[in-house]
C-alpha cells in the first residue's frame, strides 16, 4: 500500500494550476469584464460567448433590514408578490408570457442586500426584461392576489415543523444573533407577516425603485447590452437613488450560555448546532474563516466527518461554517443524529474544536485540507449565475475582483499556527450557542453536559 | 434522481422556439410563431472508446478551465437486489469509499481531496453513479483509483459495521422523518407493488441490518465490472493521453463473465410488470399539520414514444405557476392548495406519473381529490390546457434546462453518461430532440385521455390527523 503521502499532491502544485491566469481571464478563459453606466446605474457585463443564454442579477443595496423590528418579512414578501399583477396585465398574463420564454426570474433577499435576477435564452431577452420592467414600474399587488399569497405564506410557517433541518437554522438564528439586527430570518414571523398590508407594499416597492442605490450584472454574449434602453426607459429606477445600508449596533455577548432545547413533537432524531455570532470586528478575514470551518467540516476528510462519520458512525453528515456579509459574521457546526447519542456527539465536537484551537493540527491533515480548499475553489464559478453572485458579493463587501485571483495565494500562505489561532477564535468552546432540536424528552439527556433552557418551537416561527 | 431525468431527457437541441420577432413590447401574448433558430444547434464534440473488456470511455475536451469531472456510472441498481440483499447497492455504494487493495483503508477520500478535489455518488433503482471534481494534473492517480476500486474493493469487516450506522442513520435523516420522502416511498410501493420498483433503494432498517458482508462482495463482484461501466470525463484534459492512462489502469481488469446471463434474468419485462391493482385512495401518518397528497398513475419506461408525451403532459399540468393545475388550484379563484406539481418519472423498465401538493388549511382533502380528478378526466377532450403554445411553452423551458445542464463540466459529463448508460448511445439527445419536435397539442390529448381514466389512479394523502 502506498502511504498518503507518496500521493498528495503539493499544495504549490495545486495553487498554480488554478491559479496562474489573470483575474479577468479567470473563470471564461478570454472573458472580459466591462463596466457602464446607465444613467447613473452602474452595469456590470461580464461577456460570455459559450451558450446563446443569458444571466441578469440586479443588486439592491439594501434587504431585510429596511423591514425594521416588528415589520419583518416585508421585502421578502413583496418581491415575492412582485409578479401579481400591474395596470396592464394579470398575474395569470405575466407569468404564461415570462415561462413560455422558459425564463426564470425572481429575488433573493439577505439582511444587508437583495438580489433580482432574470435568465433565458438570448433571442427572448428584449421581451423578458420589458416584463420585468413593467413589474417594476407598475406592480399594483391586486387585492385578490394578495390575500391568496398572504395566505399561502402564513401556509409555509405551519408546515416548517416538517422539516427540522430548516427548523434548526431558523431557531439557531435567532437564539446566537440574538440582539443584533440580524437576529430575524429574512422570510419574517409569522406574527409580523400577519400584519403586512398592500399599502406596506407598494411603499417598499417605491422606496426600493427611488431610494436603494442600484446595480447591474450581466453575463452573456454582446447582445445583452442591447437592454440598455428597456433599463433607462422601463424599470422606472430613479436617477441618483443612493442608499445603502450600513449598519451600527451593539451586542452584549453573553459569558456562558446554557444550551437551549427547542422541542418539536415526534422527533425521532435530534439537529445540533454549535455555533456563533461573529462581530463586526471579528469579520474582514474570510479567506482565513473558511480555511478555518473547511479544516473543522468541508469535507470527506475534514476533522468532524473523520471522527463523527467514519470513526464512530454517528452520523450521516457533519459541516462547519464560517460566512461574513459586510457588517457581521456567523460561524456553526451543524449535524443530526439519534436522539441518544447528542450527548456523545456534543462532547465529541467539542473535543475536536479544543483540539484543533489547541494546535493538534498534523502536516497532512493541514496539507490536505489547503489543497482541498485551493483546488475546489474555482468549481464554484462554473456556472453563470455563480459566478455573477460572487462578483455581487464582492462588490457588496468592498473588495477588487482580484480577491478571485488572490485567494489560492491567501490559503496558501496561512501557517499551521495561524490555522489553529483563528479556529480557537472562533470555536473556542466558551463561546459556542449550542443548539439542540428535538423531542423534549432531549432534555433529560442534555442536563448531563449542562443547565439547559427548554423551548417550544413555535416561539421561532 | 428520480425528478432530474425528467428534465435531463426533456432537451431538445435544435429546436424551434419562440422569437419575439420585431415585436417591440411586453406582449404576453406574443410568441405564437415559430421559427427555427441555427444558433441554437449544439454538437457536442465527444470522443468515444470501447475497451476489449467492454469499458466505454467518453472524453470530452474542454479547456476554458484547468479543471475536470470524472463520472463512473455502473449499470447496476436497486432494482437487481434479490432477497436479503435491499438496500445492498446503495450500501455498496458507501462501501465504495472504504478503500480498495492498491491503495488501502480510508485512503480515497484522502488523495481525491488532497489533490484539491471533491466527489460524491448517488445510487437509483436503474444504476450506481460516481464523480469526482478536480483540478488538472491528477488525471493519472484518479484513473488508478477508479480502477483499482472497481475490481480489488476490500470491504473491511469493522468498516463494513461502521457504514451500516451511518447508513441507517441516512434512512432516519432522509426518510423516516420527512413526510415528503414517506408518502413517495408509499406511491411506489401502491403503484410498483410485488416489482423490484415497490420498494425503496436505501431499504428499510431490517433489511439494511439483514445486509452480510459476503452477500455484499458478491453482487459486487456480478456487476462491478469494465463490461458494466461507462466512463466520463470532460473538462481540461487530452483525450489521447489520457486513453494511454485509461488502458494502462483499465485493461487488465477481466470482465464479468456471466453478467449477461444474470442481467437477462434481472431484466426480464415481466418482473416490471403493474401486478396491483389501482382505483383507490389511502390515508397515511405524518408529522405534518398541512395534508400534503401524491395522485399517480401508471407511466412508462424511459425512451418510450408515450413516455416523451407524458413528459410533455405533465409540464403542462404542473410544472411551473403558469401550468395548469397550479392556476387551477393554487392561484385560482378559490385556491384549494399552496402547491402543486406533476412529475413523470420514467424508470428503465416501467414508470409513473404522478401529481403531488399540499393542501391549504381548511380545504377538505375528499372534497379536492374529487375535484382533481374531474378536472383530469376532462382537460384532455379540451384546448383550454393542452394547446399549440402550452406544447411550445413545454419545449422552450426544456431548451433552457438543457443549456443549464451543460454549463459545467460536471453537468455535462452526467448528461452524456446518462444516455450512454441508458441507451449505449452518448448522442442519444438526438433522438429525444427528434421525437419532442415531433409531438403536437393533437398527440399529448391522447396520451392524456389513456392516463387519466377513471379508476386508474391511487389517491395517497400525508397528515398529523390520519390515522397512526
Amino acid at each position: 500500500m502506498k502511504k498518503f503521502t507518496a500521493c498528495l499532491w503539493s499544495v504549490g502544485f495545486v495553487i498554480n494550476l488554478v491559479f496562474v491566469q489573470n483575474s479577468h481571464a479567470f473563470i471564461f478563459g478570454d472573458s472580459l469584464v466591462e463596466k457602464y453606466d446607465w444613467n447613473g446605474v452602474e452595469v456590470i457585463w461580464v461577456k460570455d460567448d459559450r451558450f446563446p443564454t443569458y444571466h441578469i442579477s440586479v443588486y439592491f443595496a439594501d434587504g431585510a433590514l429596511s423591514d425594521g423590528k416588528r415589520r419583518s418579512g416585508e421585502t421578502s414578501f413583496m418581491f415575492g408578490l412582485l409578479d401579481s399583477g400591474t395596470n396592464r396585465y394579470t398575474q395569470k398574463q405575466i407569468i404564461d408570457g415570462l415561462e413560455y420564454y422558459g425564463a426564470s426570474y425572481g429575488a433573493s433577499v439577505t439582511h444587508e442586500y437583495t438580489t433580482y435576477h432574470i435568465s433565458g435564452l438570448i433571442r427572448d431577452i428584449d421581451p423578458t426584461v420589458r416584463m420585468v420592467c413593467q413589474l417594476f414600474k407598475d406592480a399594483t399587488f391586486p387585492k385578490n392576489e394578495f390575500k391568496k399569497y398572504k395566505r399561502r405564506y402564513l401556509a409555509s410557517f405551519k408546515q416548517m415543523v416538517n422539516d427540522h433541518s430548516a427548523l434548526a437554522n431558523r431557531a439557531f438564528r435567532k437564539i446566537s444573533l440574538d440582539g443584533s439586527p440580524f437576529d430575524k430570518p429574512v422570510e419574517g414571523l409569522r406574527g409580523h407577516v400577519r400584519k403586512i398590508s398592500r399599502k406596506d407594499l407598494k411603499k417598499k416597492l417605491s422606496y426600493f425603485n427611488n431610494k436603494v442605490k442600484k446595480r447591474i450584472y450581466l453575463i452573456g454574449p454582446k447582445k445583452v447590452l442591447d437592454i440598455e434602453n428597456i433599463i433607462k426607459n422601463d424599470c422606472n429606477w430613479t436617477e441618483g437613488a443612493d442608499f445603502h445600508r450600513e449598519v451600527n449596533y451593539k451586542m452584549a455577548v453573553k459569558k456562558k450560555p446554557p444550551i437551549y432545547l427547542v422541542t418539536v413533537p415526534e422527533a425521532q432524531k435530534v439537529e445540533i448546532r454549535i455555533g456563533r455570532f461573529l462581530k463586526d470586528n471579528e469579520i474582514g478575514r474570510p479567506a482565513l474563516r473558511e480555511f478555518s470551518s473547511s479544516y473543522l467540516g468541508g469535507g470527506f476528510t475534514s476533522k468532524l466527518m473523520e471522527e463523527l462519520r467514519k470513526k464512530h458512525g454517528l452520523v450521516y453528515s457533519v459541516h462547519a461554517f464560517a460566512a461574513e456579509q459586510k457588517s457581521y459574521g456567523r460561524a456553526a457546526v451543524s449535524t443530526s443524529t439519534k436522539r441518544k447519542e447528542t450527548v456523545r456527539v456534543i462532547e465529541l465536537v467539542k473535543s475536536i474544536l479544543s483540539d484543533a484551537g489547541g494546535g493538534k493540527i498534523s502536516d497532512k491533515d493541514f496539507n490536505r485540507s489547503k489543497s482541498h480548499l485551493i483546488g475546489r475553489y474555482p468549481f464554484r464559478f462554473e456556472k453563470s449565475a455563480s459566478y455573477l453572485n460572487h462578483l455581487i458579493f464582492l462588490d457588496h463587501i468592498g473588495k477588487d475582483y482580484d480577491e478571485i485571483h488572490k485567494f489560492g495565494k491567501k490559503i496558501g500562505n496561512i501557517s499551521s499556527k495561524g490555522l489553529a489561532v483563528d479556529i480557537n477564535d472562533i470555536f473556542g468552546w466558551e463561546k459556542q450557542v449550542i443548539v439542540v432540536l428535538g423531542h423534549k424528552s432531549a432534555a433529560k439527556i442534555l442536563k448531563k453536559i449542562g443547565k439547559v433552557k427548554i423551548v417550544d418551537y413555535r416561539k421561532f416561527l | 434522481m428520480f425528478n432530474c431525468y425528467i428534465s435531463i431527457l426533456s432537451l431538445l437541441v435544435l429546436l424551434l422556439v419562440s422569437c419575439s420577432s420585431g415585436d417591440r413590447q411586453a406582449n404576453v401574448q406574443s410568441g405564437q410563431k415559430y421559427e427555427s433558430d441555427s444558433t441554437l444547434e449544439i454538437n457536442l464534440d465527444v470522443k468515444k472508446y470501447v475497451l476489449p473488456n467492454g469499458l466505454r470511455v467518453l472524453i470530452y475536451e474542454n479547456n476554458k478551465l484547468p479543471i475536470y469531472s470524472y463520472y463512473t456510472f455502473y449499470d447496476v441498481g436497486g432494482r437487481y437486489e434479490g432477497k436479503g440483499l435491499v438496500g445492498a447497492t446503495h450500501y455498496l455504494e458507501h462501501m465504495m469509499f472504504k478503500g480498495a487493495k492498491k491503495y488501502g483503508p480510508g485512503e480515497f477520500d484522502k488523495i481525491i481531496e488532497g489533490s484539491g478535489g471533491s466527489n460524491n455518488a448517488y445510487t437509483s433503482f436503474d444504476s450506481t453513479v460516481y464523480h469526482e471534481n478536480l483540478p488538472v494534473g491528477s488525471i493519472d492517480k484518479i484513473i488508478d483509483l477508479e480502477a483499482d476500486r472497481m475490481v480489488n474493493l476490500l470491504v473491511e469487516p469493522a468498516s463494513f459495521e461502521r457504514e451500516r450506522k451511518v447508513i441507517l442513520d441516512e434512512r432516519l435523516r432522509r426518510y423516516d422523518t420527512n413526510p415528503r420522502q414517506k408518502i413517495f416511498l408509499t406511491m411506489m410501493e401502491a403503484v410498483f407493488g410485488g416489482t423490484p420498483y415497490g420498494r425503496s433503494v436505501i431499504g428499510t432498517v431490517d433489511e439494511i441490518n439483514g445486509i452480510t458482508r459476503e452477500r455484499m462482495l458478491e453482487y459486487f463482484k456480478i456487476h462491478y465490472a469494465p463490461n458494466n461501466a461507462v466512463v466520463v470525463i470532460a473538462g481540461d484534459v487530452d483525450a489521447d493521453k489520457t486513453m494511454k492512462l485509461i488502458r494502462k489502469s483499465y485493461d487488465q481488469i477481466p470482465a464479468s463473465k456471466n453478467l449477461n446471463s444474470i442481467k437477462e434474468g434481472l431484466d426480464d419485462n415481466k418482473r416490471y410488470t403493474f401486478r396491483k391493482k389501482l382505483g383507490y385512495s389511502k390515508d397515511i401518518y405524518g408529522v405534518n399539520p398541512l395534508p400534503m397528497f401524491m395522485l399517480a398513475f401508471r407511466g412508462m419506461p424511459l425512451g418510450s414514444r408515450k413516455g416523451f408525451v407524458m413528459d410533455i403532459l405533465s409540464s403542462i399540468m404542473g410544472d411551473g405557476q403558469s401550468s395548469h393545475l397550479h392556476q387551477l388550484f393554487v392561484l385560482g379563484k378559490r385556491p384549494m392548495l399552496t402547491n402543486i406539481s406533476a412529475g413523470n418519472y420514467t424508470l428503465k423498465k416501467n414508470g409513473v406519473f404522478y401529481i403531488s401538493g399540499q393542501l391549504l388549511g381548511g380545504v377538505n382533502k375528499n372534497t379536492f381529490r374529487k375535484k382533481l380528478l374531474r378536472e383530469l378526466y376532462k382537460v384532455c377532450n379540451s384546448d383550454k390546457a393542452i394547446n399549440k403554445r402550452s406544447v411550445q411553452k413545454t419545449k422552450n423551458q426544456y431548451l433552457i434546462q438543457y443549456f443549464s445542464e451543460i454549463q459545467s463540466n460536471n453537468g455535462m459529463a452526467h448528461f452524456l453518461g446518462l444516455r450512454e448508460n441508458f441507451f449505449g448511445d452518448y448522442n442519444y439527445y438526438k433522438e429525444e430532440l427528434s421525437i419532442y419536435n415531433s409531438i403536437d397539442e393533437h398527440e399529448v390529448k391522447k396520451t392524456c385521455k389513456e392516463v387519466f381514466k377513471p379508476g386508474s389512479h391511487v389517491f395517497l394523502s400525508i397528515w398529523n390527523k390520519n390515522a397512526n
